[in-house]
């Protein structure tokens, strides 16, 4: 942790018209670093999360990824800098008619010029590579299969391997198991910790699931109104303390505590 | 109190007055109106009658009496003339495939790098739809000669307006998240369109161009009569000499050529895309175009399922041809490369066969030269210009009229079509039949077939166009009909309304919006096509236009822009009806 911080947001503040959805968030995440977001829908976790590879950009304040500031990058250099970082989505967005392998081929396009339509027009040796991905998340016998005919899950891993094809330095998971069932996002959560574990990724995630997030993150960042509200490791934290995140002004009724569940055991 | 001003309580009461329906309603039901009264008056107009119709068919006794024996062109002929006018339209097409790639990608809001690229490729395509290809066709021929090049070129151009117009409203439907993914990853925007959009947009567009190849092979008939080689160049010098006893088995040809073309591009639709699409718009309804490719919505159909055995029984090779970074030839493989090589072979015998005919660019800059000095200024004596307006008025009679014949048709083929409100599956697939059989028949020899029975004029032009209408509406009107949701007829069912009641209350309402768009768009193409009738003696501004051609093509600019004037003017309504519509 001595490395200079992977992620630095300074005063970032974002407004969509009237709603305030970052408001001056000033944030440090560190190398090998995995910070789990929680909040409730429209806190500004997807925002915050799409202002760090440039999909959105900042009205103030500061964002650096990498040591390199996101906001005014544009053209070349920002492409360059999308591509030392994953991002995985709720909805997979995989490229439905096109086989899983294509699909994860797609992450290494930034390596390559011009654009390419079939996987013959992807060079062998990254072939290969997307291959040992796809083995690395489980679905090496699913490799020629279209992506639109694959399982939630399948989808979710098919994603997770397009993200490490672009060989990056940090993973963002923008809520990756919104849309799987229990068990598949247990595998699921696990399945990134593992990867990003493997190759000493900065991991930033956001959840909605408040037992996911206890057991697999080192941090927990609470946002609400776009403000961060907890920020913490994720040891030092009890339920009740992360259900404040949830609360809102003169709200005193908290929802009862899920039971944590232990996704050490799960990633084994 | 309160309650009393609740809008429910208001119209319960007896004698008190229903709300106004929305100011965009009563503009669009009065432009409806509107424009029901022209389609009416046209009618009137047209000079259409019983008796003609009645006294048309003794003639065709003693024209089918001048007509027989056939005299058969050898096989060997039929052959080499069928494969040219096949090059001709595989040419043209795949040159306007290739060209609205680029004009679809500005005019789709979501691709679209500016706002000033989005109105140029709206422009293009509505500017290249406006311009009838028979025209073009003419022009073509002054500056590289009669032969194939002039119909390559017409097609080519011509259909750039409906294919970028379809794939761009495909183009809008897809899901945006792919695209992003890819740009999250880094990707240009290049790599963005052909990494994520074009896969998703692929089926469309392939059937899209499937069935433009299907119109532009009846298309190429027309364009015989102006001097593209073909099929079509052999029946008009037939009509020209009243040799009717050639003249038949030619049409006869044609006829037999078109249908199995609309069969060959409907296998081809249903074995390269087999799992449906989501269909909203027009191009996806192309994509289901065989009964039995109408299925389950987007999502996970029955090649799903299938591919997932498959995958399963196969998976272990497969990974291990993926480790090699081999790619192993499965059913998509095998598909895309026959589409692929099956494409390049066609089109490379295809040019070759156009090329063998004469059309040469040795002079092509200087007979560029001389046909714009010929072209340019456009100019209309003052004392045409009365005749000018009445053939115009000819011209937008015709289209109307032949929309309104084809409106009454379809709605009765339509509905006894729809699955849902069939009265029985043998009706439906008999009305289904009839309207493939209709599809099959090319405007052209239609239009040909009535100048027979009643003699040269508009109303020659409004039976073909009419009947030719039927085939593409009334397919129109039964798929629309078929996706309105059940819900309301279930509830209809529920409650004891008979079948009737259930149509005109639950299944109608619903439909109307598409219906209504349906028939506006055949009242747009009619425009087009009624001119084009014109020139083979269907009546109307084509008559003046061809004669133009020959002898003052100064005239046929001016007229060219008059055309183009209505068609904008009929193109610029419909929208506006859409859009109040919608």
């Amino acid at each position: 942790m001595h490395h200079p911080a992977a992620i630095q947001l300074d005063s970032l503040t974002k407004r969509y018209g009237d709603t305030v959805a970052l408001d001056d968030v000033t944030l440090d995440i560190a190398p090998g670093e995995r910070t789990v977001l929680l909040g409730l829908s429209g806190s500004g976790k997807s925002t915050l999360l799409r202002h760090l590879n440039g999909l959105e950009q900042p009205d103030s304040g500061s964002v650096s990824v990498l040591g390199a500031p996101v906001a005014t990058a544009r053209g070349r250099e920002l492409r360059q800098l999308r591509s030392r970082v994953g991002f995985i989505f709720q909805q997979f967005e995989l490229v439905g008619p096109r086989t899983a392998l294509e699909n994860v081929l797609t992450g290494a396009l930034s390596e390559l010029r011009g654009p390419r339509l079939g996987l013959l027009a992807y060079p062998k040796a990254l072939r290969v590579r997307a291959a040992e991905l796809l083995a690395e998340v489980g679905l090496e016998e699913r490799a020629f299969q279209r992506a639109d005919t694959l399982s939630g899950g399948q989808q979710q891993r098919v994603a997770i391997a397009r993200a490490l094809m672009q060989q990056p330095e940090i993973l963002l998971a923008d809520e990756p198991v919104a849309s799987l069932d229990p068990e598949s996002s247990q595998q699921i959560m696990a399945l990134i910790r593992e990867l990003a574990e493997r190759r000493g990724l900065a991991v930033v995630c956001s959840l909605h699931q408040v037992e996911l997030a206890l057991g697999w993150g080192s941090r927990v960042v609470g946002l609400r109104a776009g403000k961060v509200v907890l920020d913490a490791p994720a040891h030092s934290l009890d339920e009740s303390a992360v259900m404040a995140i949830y609360q809102r002004a003169g709200d005193d009724s908290v929802a009862p505590p899920a039971r944590q569940l232990d996704l050490n055991g799960a990633a084994a | 109190m309160t309650a009393t001003i609740t809008p429910a309580r208001v119209g319960a009461r007896p004698g008190e007055k229903l709300p106004l329906p929305s100011r965009n309603a009563l503009t669009a039901a009065a432009l409806l109106l509107a424009l029901l009264g022209v389609a009416l008056w046209s009618l009137s107009g047209v000079g259409l009658s019983w008796q003609q119709v009645t006294r048309g068919i003794e003639y065709a006794g003693s024209f089918l009496a001048r007509a027989v024996p056939f005299v058969w062109p050898t096989l060997p002929e039929i052959l080499w003339l069928s494969a040219l006018t096949l090059a001709i339209v595989f040419c043209g097409t795949a040159m306007a495939a290739i060209l609205s790639i680029p004009v679809a990608y500005l005019a789709a809001r979501n691709t679209t790098p500016t706002r000033w690229g989005g109105a140029l490729g709206r422009f293009l395509g509505v500017a290249t739809r406006a311009a009838p290809d028979a025209i073009m066709a003419m022009i073509f021929a002054m500056v590289i000669g009669q032969g194939a090049l002039a119909g390559v070129l017409a097609l080519g151009i011509h259909s750039v307006g409906m294919i970028s117009k379809l794939t761009a409203d495909a183009i809008e439907q897809v899901p945006e998240g792919p695209r992003l993914a890819l740009r999250a990853a880094g990707a240009t925007k290049s790599q963005e369109f052909w990494g994520a959009v074009w896969p998703q947009v692929l089926p469309a567009f392939i059937a899209i161009v499937l069935h433009r190849a299907d119109i532009n092979l009846r298309v190429s008939v027309i364009l015989g009569f102006v001097g593209v080689a073909g099929l079509g160049h052999q029946l008009s010098i037939a009509m020209q000499t009243l040799n009717y006893r050639e003249a038949l088995p030619f049409a006869i040809i044609i006829f037999v050529l078109c249908v199995a073309f609309e069969i060959v591009s409907a296998l081809i639709r249903r074995f390269l895309l087999g799992a449906p699409v989501a269909r909203r718009t027009l191009a996806h309804r192309l994509v289901r175009a065989l009964p039995g490719g109408a299925g389950a919505g987007a999502g996970s159909g029955a090649g799903e399922a299938a591919g997932a055995v498959g995958a399963a029984a196969e998976g272990n090779s497969f990974g291990r041809a993926a480790f090699a970074g081999r790619v192993p030839w499965t059913a998509d493989r095998l598909k895309s490369s026959a589409l692929l090589w099956g494409t390049a072979t066609l089109l490379g015998a295809s040019i070759a066969l156009a090329a063998t005919q004469e059309s040469s660019f040795a002079n092509f800059w200087k007979n560029l030269g001389i046909a714009a000095s010929r072209l340019w200024p456009p100019s209309l004596p003052p004392a045409k210009w009365e005749a000018t307006a009445i053939a115009l008025t000819e011209t937008v009679q015709i289209a109307f009229a032949a929309t309104l014949l084809a409106l009454a048709g379809s709605l009765i083929l339509g509905v006894f079509s729809a699955r849902n409100v069939a009265p029985s599956p043998a009706v439906r697939g008999a009305s289904r039949f009839l309207l493939v059989v209709i599809r099959g028949l090319p405007e052209l020899l239609l239009a040909l077939f009535f100048i027979i029975l009643t003699g040269l004029g508009p109303g020659a032009a409004v039976l073909a166009l009419a009947i030719g209408g039927v085939g593409l509406l009334g397919k129109l009107f039964a798929d629309s009909i078929e996706e309105v949701d059940r819900g309301p007829e279930r509830a209809l069912h529920a409650v004891g309304a008979t079948r009737t009641q259930v149509f005109t209350a639950a299944t109608f309402p619903q439909a109307t919006p598409a219906l209504v768009g349906h028939t506006l768009y055949l009242l747009d193409t009619n425009i087009r096509s009624a001119t084009v009738l014109g020139i083979v003696g269907g009546g109307g501004i084509g008559y003046m236009l061809s004669s133009a051609a020959r002898i003052n093509q100064h005239e046929l600019l001016a007229l060219l822009l008059c055309v183009l004037v209505i068609v904008f003017a009929v193109e610029g309504l419909a929208s506006w009806i859409r859009r109040l519509i919608a």
